[in-house]
């Protein structure tokens, strides 16, 4: 670290210097258009104003990529870590490192190549993070394995120090090894073109080459009907099966090069108490969630995934600015259930089978989909009723949506179920994907029992266990309602008991 | 509710609220089911050739409208209670369907009370407990405004004995 001149006081320091030609590159990206455009508009109407524009344009970046360098001092203190930074108004951010819950290492293309990392520090307030960007990489790490190591010290009941052999007392606790959960395994790529989530994408992607579709030479009026006539001339049926290859095609490398930008490099290990991934091609993330934080995980089978066998694996955590962490890419379900029993610390919770809810459950969960079933098909009849068009597109439209409503409600209902492992609640749920949510017992905060009029009647309800962790809430669904009680009073116990009638 | 075997059932929490909460009720439903129907009986006449059996809905619509001003505060009067222990806050709420909430005292982050203008025409306000999870937070509606001064100080007084970060 450089000791800066001038320095406000005992022990600051700035960031990497490397930073002054990280931000006016930056700076430039950033306003590469309209410098352009600036440029271009001057050289052609006068020449006189050159020698003024050109150093204005080198100089200006570089002054504001170095004022955050000048600004910005941060240090640690014995029991906290301090920013200080702004030009007019100076603002000071600390945080105590027995709050640090997690320190994060993230780096863009561009600090990879300058060999730089930026540093983000979580407290476990919600949006409260500390930002230093950038600090070399051997800094980042050294202080990331600082403020994690300080934190373990703090605790003593996770790590006692133990008295060395000579009499004093050793003054750091006994860091264990790292422990490597899971690293990236190029036989998942396999399971990459399952995952939708990139479809998304790839529809953007689509928009734009139809934007741009408009100014290919294809499609001026001429060749356009000459490609009908060839079209018609030659089968439709032909197009559609290339459109549809290529689709597939186009799906399969888009789906396969984002998995391997994302996941390049995957490692997943447990260290100073914390879970610590890291992955990237280009952009290199590096998250480190504390253990201590972690409630729970969930395990998630979509619908397309459970096809060849994969799921993914997210941590419930408190304190993190978004609570569902994904610390698994899609990979074999063995793996996924492997690992998550390695966070949670126990066999069991992932795999046993659920207590199944019950045929009244069963049939709420058919009647639901097939109340959807009808809205759709309701709405096509409204259509139907006011435009003009064939009867048999709503016959057709209300079969097919009975039909997938029908497979939804039984899978579904399938997902259903719940458990109590030791200190594990366990939920299942989804329609279309299996999810398991296992919450540590510990980690629940309230429950709400909640029942709708019909529920009543049939003497089920929609058990909620409320946590700070993930999504903050666990849902039991359509349970009977002496069992959710039952279910509730044993993973809290005494929580209920004075509201629990005599029995 | 029925016993099965040995299992625990929940028993409904001790205190109701003020019964001023009838007449509160009442009248916020008067005043949002009556906009609602004048709103369709204006639309109904000034829209031209709107068809004559639009009328019978908006009749209809006055008719449940009666209903739910008549009913739905006493069934709600029911059903709301309330109940603060040493340990934890426990709350029954609804009227067609039901809530039941639970939270540990010690999980219990911040305690509020709110009073609307109409709350303080008949003298009531409402107390809001919240915990670190979004999906927890617990309301006991229309206390009448001394037990509810009463309730927000021993909870904060009890809150204020706990230390982890209640999460």
């Amino acid at each position: 670290m450089i000791p800066a001149p001038g320095s406000p006081g005992e022990g600051w320091s700035r960031l990497s210097p490397r930073k002054l030609l990280l931000d006016p590159v930056k700076a430039i990206g950033q306003a590469i258009v309209p410098v352009v455009v600036a440029l271009i508009g001057i050289s052609q109407s006068d020449t006189r104003f050159w020698p003024f524009v050109f150093p204005l344009v080198v100089i200006a970046p570089l002054l504001f990529g170095a004022l955050p360098w000048l600004t910005t001092h941060y240090r640690l203190t014995d029991s906290q870590i301090q920013v200080r930074s702004g030009v007019l108004n100076k603002t000071t951010s600390t945080a105590p490192l027995d709050r640090v819950r997690s320190v994060d290492l993230e780096a863009s293309l561009l600090h990879r190549v300058l060999g730089l990392q930026k540093v983000q520090v979580g407290t476990g307030v919600d949006d409260d993070r500390i930002t230093l960007d950038a600090l070399r990489l051997a800094d980042a790490q050294a202080l990331r394995t600082t403020l994690l190591r300080r934190r373990e010290a703090e605790q003593p009941a996770s790590a006692p120090v133990l008295p060395a052999e000579d009499g004093t007392a050793a003054p750091v606790a006994p860091v264990p090894a790292p422990a490597l959960l899971a690293r990236i395994d190029w036989s998942w790529l396999r399971f990459a073109p399952f995952s939708l989530a990139r479809l998304v994408l790839l529809a953007g992607a689509v928009g734009v080459v139809a934007q741009f579709g408009d100014d290919l030479p294809i499609w001026n009026e001429e060749t356009a009907t000459s490609a009908w006539e060839w079209v018609t001339q030659f089968a439709v049926a032909m197009v559609a099966l290339v459109l549809a290859v290529g689709g597939l095609v186009l799906w399969l490398v888009v789906s396969v090069a984002g998995y391997v930008v994302q996941w390049w490099g995957f490692r997943l290990v447990r260290e100073h108490g914390s879970l610590h991934l890291s992955s990237g091609l280009f952009t290199t993330r590096s998250i480190t969630v504390e253990e201590a934080k972690v409630r729970g995980v969930e395990l998630v089978d979509p619908l397309l995934m459970r096809l060849v066998g994969g799921a993914e694996l997210s941590t419930l955590a408190t304190g993190v600015e978004d609570g569902v962490t994904q610390v698994l890419p899609p990979c074999p379900r063995d793996v996924a259930i492997g690992v998550g029993e390695s966070v949670l610390d126990q066999p069991g919770p992932l795999t046993e089978p659920l207590v199944e809810h019950g045929p009244k459950a069963h049939r709420r969960a058919w009647f639901r989909q097939l109340g959807n079933a009808v809205d759709v098909t309701v709405v096509v009849a409204v259509a139907w009723w006011f435009l003009d068009f064939s009867w048999l597109w709503v016959l057709g439209v209300g079969v097919a949506a009975l039909l997938l409503a029908a497979a939804a409600g039984e899978a579904s209902y399938r997902h259903f179920g719940h458990a109590l492992h030791e200190r594990h609640l366990v939920a299942g749920s989804g329609t279309l994907a299996r999810v398991r949510t296992v919450l540590e017992t510990d980690g629940i905060i309230g429950w709400v029992v909640s029942q709708s009029w019909w529920q009543r009647r049939i003497g089920l309800a929609d058990l909620t266990a409320t946590t700070a962790a993930g999504a903050e809430r666990v849902l039991v669904r359509d349970v009977r309602l002496d069992v959710a009680v039952a279910l509730a009073d044993r993973a809290t116990p005494g929580l209920l008991t004075d509201f629990l009638e005599p029995v | 509710m029925s016993h099965v075997g040995g299992t625990p059932v929940l028993r409904e929490p001790a205190h109701q609220v003020s019964p001023q909460a009838i007449g509160f009720w009442t009248v916020s439903a008067v005043i949002g089911d009556g906009l609602l129907v004048l709103g369709a009986l204006v639309a109904w006449l000034v829209v031209p050739g709107a068809p004559g059996w639009v009328g019978i809905v908006v009749l209809l619509l006055a008719v449940v409208a009666v209903a739910h001003v008549v009913l739905m505060p006493r069934i709600r009067f029911r059903v709301h209670r309330w109940e603060v222990t040493d340990t934890a806050v426990h709350t029954r709420e609804g009227w067609i369907g039901r809530q039941t909430r639970i939270a540990p005292i010690s999980r219990v982050q911040t305690v509020d009370s709110r009073q609307g203008a109409l709350q303080r025409m008949f003298g009531l306000a409402s107390i809001t407990v919240t915990t670190a999870s979004a999906a927890g937070p617990i309301t006991v509606d229309c206390l009448d405004a001394d037990t509810a001064r009463h309730v927000v100080a021993r909870l904060t007084a009890i809150t204020a004995t706990t230390e982890d970060d209640a999460t």
